[in-house]
């Protein structure tokens, strides 16, 4: 198990290190200067001010030595500071990463909420009515935009229910008031992941079901409940979780339409303006974030698997 | 009930690609006509969708529009299928220094948040429908790369892959007629998963105003659009994301439908 | 029926929305919606029309913009000019900075200094660099000289970019893109950033009595429909919305009130004078002909914009543009006056365009559709508003949208964008003609004298064509029926927040 975890995590630093090169040469490689676009249209500069200014930005140097310097200050934990705003990368990510964090968690439990039950009724009364209508009901989760249910949802709430969406308030401020402000983005999320979610909570259970210690289990008397709560369930929810894993690592960074739409100040939107604002710093220290994040999520979602994996097959 | 329903989903991939074919021909309205005082004109009479903001018939759109979508997510579905089952194949089969180089290649991609992916292509290369197909391919690739990696695997340890390597065999061969039917089936529905993607991808792109430009129409671009309009000319907003949806149900569909076909295990 | 666990969630999941968040600071609060967060609130220094929102709340000026386009004193008293090159200003006594010092000539002195030094890179350098000399004969007498007369120095003055700060704050912190020094209603209590800043009222705010509201917060909601959710669930008691759907939404919803006023900014079609074919006048000019300004304004914004020419509509210097004969659509002329410069069949060429912010795509569509008729066939390059921004400064493009800040005061937005020397001259236009008018236009005091050179010079410029001036848009605020005593000025600024109040 150690060695599996040490190989595992020594494979890590190779891809990140990846991550962060692409980031860093993709970025710059969208046109336009990040020292013109800081300044706008309003303001005129001398070419004496420009080299200034350029210099000040860090950009003047060629590419490989900036390479080198960032790549140098990143190992001492230095992400460095925004373009744009002059705030510590770090503290801006730190700042939303809670957010980022607690509607991808929500999403997936709003998503699990949905998929697990209906997954279930849907493979115990196989091609009846309530399959094929849960089927229907997933097709639909998964064609429909997340950005357009979430558009619809305000629509929905804030005209016909006169229900508003929250401000955002930290958890450590205000639990409840975090709960109300992430309530509809996640089930606008929830419901295209659930949609995912049920068909492998599906197949996987069919799978499941058809196997011999299944029948073994119903042929000692155990009660249909308690051989799907007990046998069935645990075992086909071992692929869930590896798609579940997936998922964390998308909604870490792919929500940006969705907080634009619910005013979240999450990850994705600070990584949206500063690719638009070319904040160098802040995208690589972003991409750099949920990379990481990405990839340890799916590291413990393969330990899971490692781990439960032989219990089970002894149970 | 499979097999009851994926021929449906045949027929709509069907329909929805003479459409997008025909469209030049089928259309009632050049797609770029402006009727400014037939502006936000709710469906019926002369338009059968209604109009847009310029006048413009929706309807007309909404058929054209179908060939960036559609050419959007064949191509670039297209694009992941080839990279993707190259890289994958060729490192589950052959292993070694390739395995690891082009599967951390791989992880390094998919690594990346999709949508930050896409967005920072488009960004580098400017937005037109190359670059899209370019940009969502990518993006795609490292699924295809993943399955066709682990089909090459199982069946590479496969008895008669030996045997036919001592009949003298080339690897082209036992790859082409080996290996490649016995990925066809997880490919397949990975293939119908990410058309879906492909389209909804296209769709979030252009609600960042990284996707299809106007005045060109796409569903993506129609659907964000739309959106301002929700209230006052649902219209705009509905048809093309309707039109998303059938196409994509259609995908799923006729996916399910061949996966069932091809998969022994489920017979 | 047995109550079973899983019903408690789903109650608790259907009744979550509507619970009652812990309550808001004591006093009244109000809350604004705004769709752009800032970067910094340094009023000498920030260029984006969302950062003088927050600034009209924090700083005060010489003078103002008062809801009718005049100016008056805001932290001036009273002025005077004895002489054309020389102004005096008055200053109010007693009035405190947010730190409690209080405010005199030095620190205005150390304002105007800061802007005019060109190491700060403030915009609105250009509003008042013709200033020679600041004199400070006593605490509450600023005395400026200027190298020659400046009709719009008030106006200049009047700018969020004049905004007066304290100095020994400033020689304390460096800049202030994240502390307030400033005399304004509000101070600044919490930023986070993209999501609200929270400003709360000024004890000794100078003007008795306001403002009326003890905490102001500002939320930032980048979506325009969004926003009107906000409005029309009460998150938000007002909203700036300038996308036209959601304007005429807003104005279909009871309890919602929707205040409209002519704006002052201008939406122009820009040429590249130096490339061909507009290097000749004549097509430039042919151009006006072809299109149809009252479509645009009907497709492109709804309707909420007036008809404009080089001199924002709105303002008593403009020459109604009724009167321009190249605002009447006449396609067959512009077609003549095509096939006179050498292109009888039209020609191929591009139009620079962004989807976001000021870009104008709209506008660009329907101006593409109406080339047509005269065979210019225009292909729009719509980029994102970053590439947007360097194709400007480069001057990199045939013909661009833009979207340009105008003023009450034809010169400060003339002058700087039209002369030769303009810094915002974008069009590399160079007309010796026109430089002089405005030369003259600008030194001139009198507004009877100044009056027919500013007509002369909106004819010649619409003629001269370095862009095609289309419409001014109309500022929207968005409220709740129960906020009284807010004026909108015209030019997107909200300092007459100061005067309303909420009666629930």
């Amino acid at each position: 198990m150690q060695r599996y975890l040490a190989t595992r995590l020594l494979a890590l630093i190779p891809v990140l290190l990846g991550i962060l090169t692409v980031v860093f040469v993709l970025i710059r490689l969208i046109p336009g200067d990040a020292v013109q676009l800081f300044l706008g249209t309003q303001v005129e500069l001398t070419p004496e001010q420009m080299v200034e200014l350029r210099r000040f930005f860090g950009v003047d140097k060629p590419m490989h030595a900036q390479y080198v310097d960032y790549l140098s200050r990143i190992v001492r934990g230095d992400l460095g500071v925004s373009l744009r705003t002059s705030r510590l990368v770090l503290d801006d990510i730190l700042q939303r990463l809670p957010l980022s964090f607690q509607l991808a968690t929500l999403a997936l439990v709003v998503a699990m909420l949905i998929a697990v039950p209906l997954g279930i009724a849907s493979a115990v009364t196989r091609n009846s009515a309530l399959d094929v209508l849960a089927r229907i009901g997933g097709l639909l989760g998964l064609s429909m935009p997340s950005f357009w249910l979430g558009a619809m949802l305000i629509l929905v709430f804030s005209r016909y229910l006169h229900i508003s969406i929250g401000q955002y308030v930290p958890l450590t401020q205000n639990p409840l008031g975090t709960l109300q402000s992430l309530y509809l983005p996640s089930l606008a999320l929830g419901a295209a992941i659930a949609a995912i979610l049920m068909r492998y909570v599906r197949s996987s259970l069919l799978e499941v079901l058809g196997q011999d210690y299944i029948r073994t289990a119903r042929g000692k008397g155990l009660r249909a409940a308690a051989v799907m709560l007990r046998h069935a369930l645990p075992n086909a929810m071992i692929p869930v979780i590896t798609v579940l894993g997936f998922q964390m690592g998308y909604l870490l960074g792919g929500t940006v339409v969705i907080e634009e739409i619910f005013a979240l100040p999450g990850m994705g939107r600070l990584v949206l303006q500063a690719i638009f604002q070319r904040d160098y710093p802040v995208v690589q220290g972003v991409v750099l974030v949920i990379a990481l994040l990405f990839v340890v999520t799916n590291l413990v979602v393969d330990l899971l698997y490692a781990w439960i994996d032989p219990r089970i097959r002894y149970a | 009930m499979r097999n009851r329903v994926a021929p449906i989903g045949l027929v709509i991939i069907v329909a929805s690609l003479a459409t997008a074919l025909l469209a030049p021909r089928l259309v009632p309205y050049d797609v770029r006509a402006m009727a400014p005082q037939a502006s936000l004109a709710p469906p019926g009479g002369q338009h059968l969708f209604g109009t847009d903001e310029f006048g413009r018939d929706v309807f007309s759109r909404v058929l054209v529009g179908s060939r960036v979508s559609l050419v959007v997510a064949f191509f670039s579905v297209a694009t992941a299928v080839g990279l993707g089952t190259t890289v994958g194949l060729t490192a589950g089969y052959y292993g070694g220094w390739w395995d690891g180089v082009s599967m951390r290649g791989m992880d390094i991609i998919f690594a990346f948040p999709a949508i930050l992916l896409a967005i920072a292509i488009m960004a580098v290369l400017g937005t037109s429908l190359l670059n899209l197909v370019i940009a969502i391919g990518i993006v795609y690739t490292p699924q295809f790369a993943r399955v066709a990696r682990a089909a090459a695997l199982t069946v590479r340890s496969l008895e008669f892959v030996d045997a036919a390597r001592a009949l003298g065999l080339g690897n082209a061969r036992i790859i082409g007629r080996h290996l490649i039917p016995n990925i066809l089936a997880p490919v397949i529905v990975q293939v119908s998963l990410s058309l879906s993607l492909a389209i909804l991808s296209e769709s979030a792109l252009s609600f960042l105003g990284l996707g299809t430009q106007p005045p060109t129409p796409s569903w993506g671009n129609m659907l964000s659009e739309g959106r301002q309009f929700l209230e006052l000319a649902p219209w705009n907003a509905v048809f093309p994301g309707l039109a998303i949806m059938l196409v994509v149900l259609g995908f799923n569909l006729l996916g399910d439908g061949l996966r069932d076909l091809l998969d022994p295990r489920l017979r | 029926m047995r109550v079973r666990w899983w019903m408690w969630l789903v109650v608790m999941a259907l009744v979550l929305p509507v619970l009652p968040v812990r309550a808001g600071p004591a006093g009244t609060t109000f809350t604004i919606g705004v769709d752009q967060e800032v970067v910094g609130l340094d009023p000498n220094l920030v260029t984006a029309f969302s950062s003088f929102r927050r600034i009209d709340f924090l700083y005060n000026k010489l003078v103002r913009y008062n809801d009718r386009l005049l100016i008056e004193g805001d932290l001036a008293e009273s002025w005077e000019f004895p002489d054309p090159r020389t102004a005096v200003f008055r200053l109010r006594r007693g009035v405190k900075f947010h730190s409690g010092a209080e405010m005199t000539s030095d620190d205005v002195k150390f304002t105007l200094e800061r802007v005019l030094d060109p190491a700060t890179r403030s915009p609105g350098r250009s509003f008042v660099d013709v200033i020679t000399s600041i004199e400070t004969p006593d605490r509450y007498t600023v005395r400026l000289k200027m190298q020659f007369p400046l009709a719009s120095l008030l106006s200049g003055l009047a700018s969020a970019n004049l905004s007066i700060v304290e100095k020994a704050a400033v020689q304390r912190s460096g800049n202030l893109q994240r502390t307030v020094a400033g005399t304004g209603p509000f101070m600044l209590a919490e930023w986070v950033p993209d999501n609200f800043m929270r400003l709360v009222k000024n004890p000794n705010y100078f003007r008795q009595g306001l403002p009326k509201f003890d905490t102001l917060i500002l939320r930032v909601i980048p979506d325009q429909a969004s926003l009107l959710a906000g409005v029309r669930t009460r998150a938000l008691d007002m909203a700036t919305i300038n996308q036209g759907a959601v304007i005429t939404q807003a104005r279909r919803e009871s309890g919602i009130v929707v205040m409209q006023k002519a704006g002052l900014n201008l939406r122009i079609f820009a040429f590249n004078t130096t490339r061909p074919p507009y290097t000749d006048a004549r097509v430039r000019y042919a151009f006006s002909f072809a299109i149809d300004r009252n479509v645009i304004v009907n497709t492109a914004e709804f309707g909420y914009a007036a008809v404009s020419g080089p001199v924002p509509a709105s303002t008593p210097w403009a020459t109604p543009a009724g009167r321009f004969t190249s605002y009447t659509q006449n396609v067959a002329r512009a077609r003549q006056m095509l096939s006179e410069a050498g292109y009888p069949n039209g020609f191929a060429t591009r139009i620079v365009t962004s989807p976001t912010y000021e870009g104008g795509i709209a506008v660009a569509q329907v101006i593409q559709e109406q080339l047509r008729a005269i065979g210019v066939n225009a292909t729009l390059e719509t980029i994102e508003w970053g590439t947007y921004i360097n194709r400007w400064v480069a001057r990199d493009f045939d013909t661009m949208i833009e979207l340009r800040g105008g003023d009450p005061d034809p010169d400060r937005f003339l002058y700087r964008t039209f002369h030769s020397t303009g810094a915002v001259n974008n069009f590399l236009f160079k007309d010796g003609g026109i430089d002089r008018l405005l030369e003259r236009g600008r030194v001139n005091l009198e507004t009877d004298a100044r009056r027919p050179i500013y007509d002369e010079l909106q004819r010649a410029l619409i003629e001269a064509a370095p862009a095609l001036f289309l419409y001014t848009p109309m500022e929207t605020q968005v409220l709740q029926g129960y906020v009284r005593g807010f004026k909108i000025i015209g030019n997107g600024a909200l300092y007459f927040l100061e005067e309303a109040s909420v009666e629930r």
